[in-house]
């Protein structure tokens, strides 16, 4: 049994189911990527598993849990976002932002303490965001403005950490990075890590589980060499393509045909 | 492209509808005409439209001096409202811009005021140019204020660009008024749209320049389609994008103050209407145009044939009777209208 | 979970953050000294000049001497007051609405708040020929009924900030026609007093009118900065903010409710005063630099500002005006800048 999955969840907006009736589990202590053509409910998913989008059926289970049953402070001790598209307060710098991530580990009267101090400098240390503390969120590259919402969301301290699409708007070499650093938080702290991706390419190469999506329902899942064939990405996003070995990782890679 | 046949059968449908809508203006008009405190009849009005009853009979001179002027007043002003505000909602790809919104009204008003106190300037034929000139200014900061950074002038920034210039522009007339009573007096009453029956000289003054405005402002249909896809795109299309810009923009101010300036605020037409025309002949701005020109005096008209009869013997002035119905289009367009959320 | 071994940069993020509350507390006990500084002054001067001792003593019942009682307790008392618990509220309260509402424009000013109060007031002058107690429990009633439909239209499926703001100056315009309905309708008199109501004045307070109001600035500022948190994770959008933990609907309606009663209060106490609500925060924001965002600071400088205003508008003009002529007239500029300035950036919104 895993710590979060989601039970026949129906997920959608105003009445208008996108995902219907999906069981997932989310392995622990692995990389997941969440991949799929646009609009097949991939982030319509993350967002259910965050309990951002309450299911119109089913559940997400956290521990055995339903989490709309759930406190929200609770759910947000054990379970960190980073939303698609984040925004933040003119002005706002890097230390602020950061420290913010700390909220769910606050009371009403409970004030700030060392271990709140060690959790952000932890963070800002992982992301290599250390040197930025005084800077204005603005002034930072597209690339650094990323690393920093990563490490608001590791100030927050969680064992599962859930990413709306990390990489969009990033160029090759910062999306690179990134999910390196994701990689490296899995490898050091045996954090669960779920990601939305829009690369199949960099999925394969980054994650240890991969989850294929198409019309809201999952169409396969499992280890990236198991389930990126040629069969399923034409299934999945209408590609005629070979799938080869990546020449540094090995893992799969697509090259449209 | 494929399109092209429903488009050409709308085409089709939407001439006639043109020319229905004439027919329904013409039709409120006589109605705009007739009714009031005093109701008159076809005959009367025809015989003192003709010349043939000029006894100097109270009810022709009703008719002549005090109905169809108003009437014509009101046709002309709501033309200007509703097609000020389809370009300025096509100019700024802002479905919320209007220009009652964009402080027309409050920069009137202060120019109104000064004139009074400052310059001693009496007379609503006199008032009205110094509203032009101040509904002008108005509309000229609003629009500079809003479009300033780098995503120009959105739907929030605009309105509340409008809001807070009004904000700024009614305490300086307030500051002005507390000081003079008679500027306070005659301000009151400028301010909702009542001129006391001083209607015919006020149309041969801002006639001319909303007729040639309104006529100017057919032309830009297509170049408002292009607006619609963006400025890069529309200067992919080779279309001078700050030229048309600007033009557009001239067009507006006149019609929209010279419309204030004859009638005072009068909110929510030049936003609402538009709407109404898109939903009636869809994105294109060579129907909208046309269409707003003919829809907007139609609802002008109406409500203020509505506030004479709902009132009687006394009157609600249009800008009352337009807020009032107003406001819950303006809600529905925010809520249900697809505006981006910049 | 992640090892507790102390991290390296551990040390020069504290200091960061220390230096940054040091500011802050510099900052908040500097106006709060300039608040107390003016507050004196404005009882000091006027044509019976006093020194700061004389009215120190007086307020605080430290010295009996009935000419000074009576000038500065019965006289100027209730309008520095007035002033003072009146810049607090609207100070506190611009602050809220900007942060929550994300955008550096949004004040109650100008969101229908301060024009349902008026549309209310207004009403109650010219239909009741009604003043004083009457008047200010209409504009309290308008400004909760304008607050409260505003929430009720702008609610679907939750509030957005932009939808808020764009139904809040709607309700403006629909408030602002009917209330220049009202002043045609009116005894010129009338008018005249409705005039001077709707520019706002802190002089214009009674008795029971500002004990409502210091009592609900006093109970309502400790909840706002209770709520601070919840604002602080709702300007980082809604998503962030729940993963953060935060209950977002239930904070924003918090917050919400707090602003606007704080707004309703001082606008039933001194009228529509515009623009120091809009001010204050970014004042404040500005002598915080970095750690922006304090609600308390947005308050004191609120307060000083409005205490400034009416010195100005009582003693330095040639004719005493409504406070808030003046409030308008500084604010209006200030605004141009602040479009100017923050637009550039690109974060006008």
């Amino acid at each position: 049994m895993t710590r979060l999955r989601a039970e026949g969840v129906t997920l959608g907006y105003d009445d208008q189911a996108i995902v219907t009736n999906l069981d997932v589990e989310i392995p622990d202590g692995r990389v997941t990527a969440i991949v799929g053509a646009n609009a097949c409910g991939k982030s319509t998913l993350l967002r259910g598993l965050a309990r951002l989008l309450k299911p119109s059926h089913g559940a997400v289970y956290l521990d055995g849990k339903a989490l709309n049953g759930m406190s929200t402070h609770d759910v947000a001790r054990a379970l960190g976002l980073l939303p698609q598209t984040p925004t933040a307060p003119d002005g706002i710098t890097v230390a602020d932002l950061v420290a913010r991530g700390r909220y769910p580990h606050q009371g009403w009267f409970r004030r700030w303490t060392d271990r709140d101090d060690d959790a952000v400098s932890r963070a800002l240390d992982a992301t290599g965001t250390a040197d930025l503390v005084d800077r204005p969120l603005r002034q930072l590259s597209g690339g650094q403005r990323q690393r920093v919402w990563v490490a608001m969301a590791l100030a927050q301290d969680t064992d599962l950490l859930l990413l709306d699409e990390p990489t969009t708007y990033l160029d090759i070499n910062h999306q690179v990075e990134l999910l390196r650093l994701l990689r490296k938080l899995n490898a050091e702290s045996g954090k669960t890590i779920v990601a939305v991706l829009h690369d199949l390419n960099l999925a394969c190469r980054f994650s240890d589980h991969v989850i294929a999506m198409a019309d809201g329902a999952v169409v396969a899942e499992g280890v990236p060499a198991a389930v990126i064939t040629a069969e399923l990405v034409e299934k999945v996003f209408g590609l005629a393509c070979v799938v080869v070995p990546d020449p540094v990782a090995g893992t799969p890679m697509v090259v449209p045909s | 492209m494929s399109s092209s046949a429903p488009v050409a059968r709308r085409a089709s449908a939407l001439g006639p509808g043109l020319a229905a809508l004439c027919v329904l203006l013409a039709l409120v008009a006589f109605l705009s005409v007739t009714l009031g405190s005093r109701s008159i009849g076809l005959p009367e009005v025809l015989r003192a439209l003709g010349g043939l009853d000029q006894d100097g009979s109270i009810t022709s001179t009703v008719t002549l001096e005090l109905r169809v002027p108003r009437t014509l007043l009101g046709v002309l002003v709501g033309a200007a409202l509703g097609v000020a505000g389809a370009i300025l909602q096509g100019v700024t790809r802002n479905p919320l811009a209007d220009a009652g919104i964009m402080g027309v009204n409050s920069g009137a008003a202060v120019f109104v005021v000064i004139a009074i106190t400052v310059l001693g300037v009496r007379g609503a034929e006199v008032y009205v140019w110094f509203a032009f000139a101040g509904a002008i200014a108005a509309l000229v900061l609003v629009y500079a204020i809003a479009s300033l950074g780098r995503e120009g002038a959105t739907p929030v920034k605009l309105a509340l660009a409008g809001a807070a210039v009004t904000a700024g522009l009614v305490s300086v007339t307030s500051g002005i008024v507390m000081t003079d009573v008679d500027a306070l007096n005659e301000l009151r009453f400028w301010q909702v749209g009542s001129l006391a029956g001083r209607y015919a000289p006020i149309l041969a003054g801002v006639a001319p320049f909303l007729v040639i405005a309104l006529i100017a402002s057919l032309g830009f249909g297509r170049a408002l389609n292009g607006l619609a896809l963006g400025d890069d795109m529309a200067r992919g299309l080779g279309q001078r994008v700050t030229r048309t810009r600007t033009a557009a923009f001239a067009v507006v101010a006149v019609l929209a103050g010279a419309a204030t300036a004859a009638c005072g605020p009068i909110v929510f037409v030049g936003l609402v209407v538009p709407h109404l025309a898109r939903f009636i002949c869809g994105p294109d701005y060579r129907w909208i145009l046309p269409y707003s020109m003919l829809l907007a005096p139609i609802v002008l008209l109406l409500a203020d044939v509505l506030g004479r009869v709902v009132a009687a013997p006394d009157e609600l002035q249009v800008g009352v009777v337009l807020g009032v119905l107003g406001a819950p289009a303006f809600v529905g367009i925010v809520r249900y209208g697809r505006l981006s959320e910049a | 979970m992640a090892a507790t071994s102390t991290a390296p940069s551990a040390g020069a993020f504290r200091a960061t953050r220390r230096r940054r509350a040091a500011r802050s507390l510099v900052v908040t006990v500097s106006l709060a000294v300039a608040v107390v500084a003016l507050f004196v002054l404005t009882m000091m001067v006027g044509s019976f000049r006093l020194g700061a001792d004389e009215v120190v003593a007086s307020v605080l019942h430290l010295r009996d001497d009935p000419s000074v009682d009576f000038v500065v307790r019965g006289l100027r008392l209730p309008t520095a007051a007035s002033a003072l618990a009146v810049g607090l509220a609207l100070g506190a309260a611009g602050t809220i609405f900007q942060q929550l509402l994300r955008n550096p424009l949004a004040s109650p000013d100008f969101v229908g708040i301060n024009s349902g109060a008026g549309l209310a007031a207004i009403t109650g002058i010219v239909l009741l020929q009604a003043g004083g107690l009457v008047v200010s429990g209409l504009a309290l009633a308008g400004a909760a009924v304008a607050a409260l439909l505003m929430y009720v239209l702008a609610w679907r499926d939750g509030v957005a900030g932009y939808r808020f703001i764009l139904i809040g100056i709607g309700t403006t315009l629909f408030f602002d026609g009917l209330t220049g309905y009202m002043l045609t309708r009116a005894q010129l008199s009338d008018a005249r007093q409705a005039m001077h109501w709707l520019t706002g004045s802190v002089g214009q307070a009674g008795d029971g009118e500002l004990r409502l109001l210091l009592g609900a600035v006093l109970l309502l500022l400790p909840t706002a900065v209770l709520l601070q948190r919840q604002l602080r994770a709702l300007e980082l959008g809604d998503d962030t903010a729940r993963a953060l933990g935060i209950r977002t609907e239930l904070g924003r309606a918090g917050l919400l409710a707090t602003a606007v009663a704080l707004t309703a209060l001082a606008v039933a106490v001194a009228g529509p005063i515009v623009f120091v609500a809009l001010v204050a925060g970014p004042i404040a924001n500005r002598l915080l630099g970095p750690a922006t965002g304090g609600i308390v600071p947005a308050a004191l400088a609120g307060a000083a500002l409005l205490l400034t205003a009416d010195l100005i508008a009582v003693h330095l003009l040639p004719t005493p005006l409504p406070t808030g002529v003046v409030t308008g007239a500084v604010g209006a500029p200030y605004l141009l800048w602040l479009l100017a300035t923050t637009n550039r950036q690109g974060a006008g919104g």
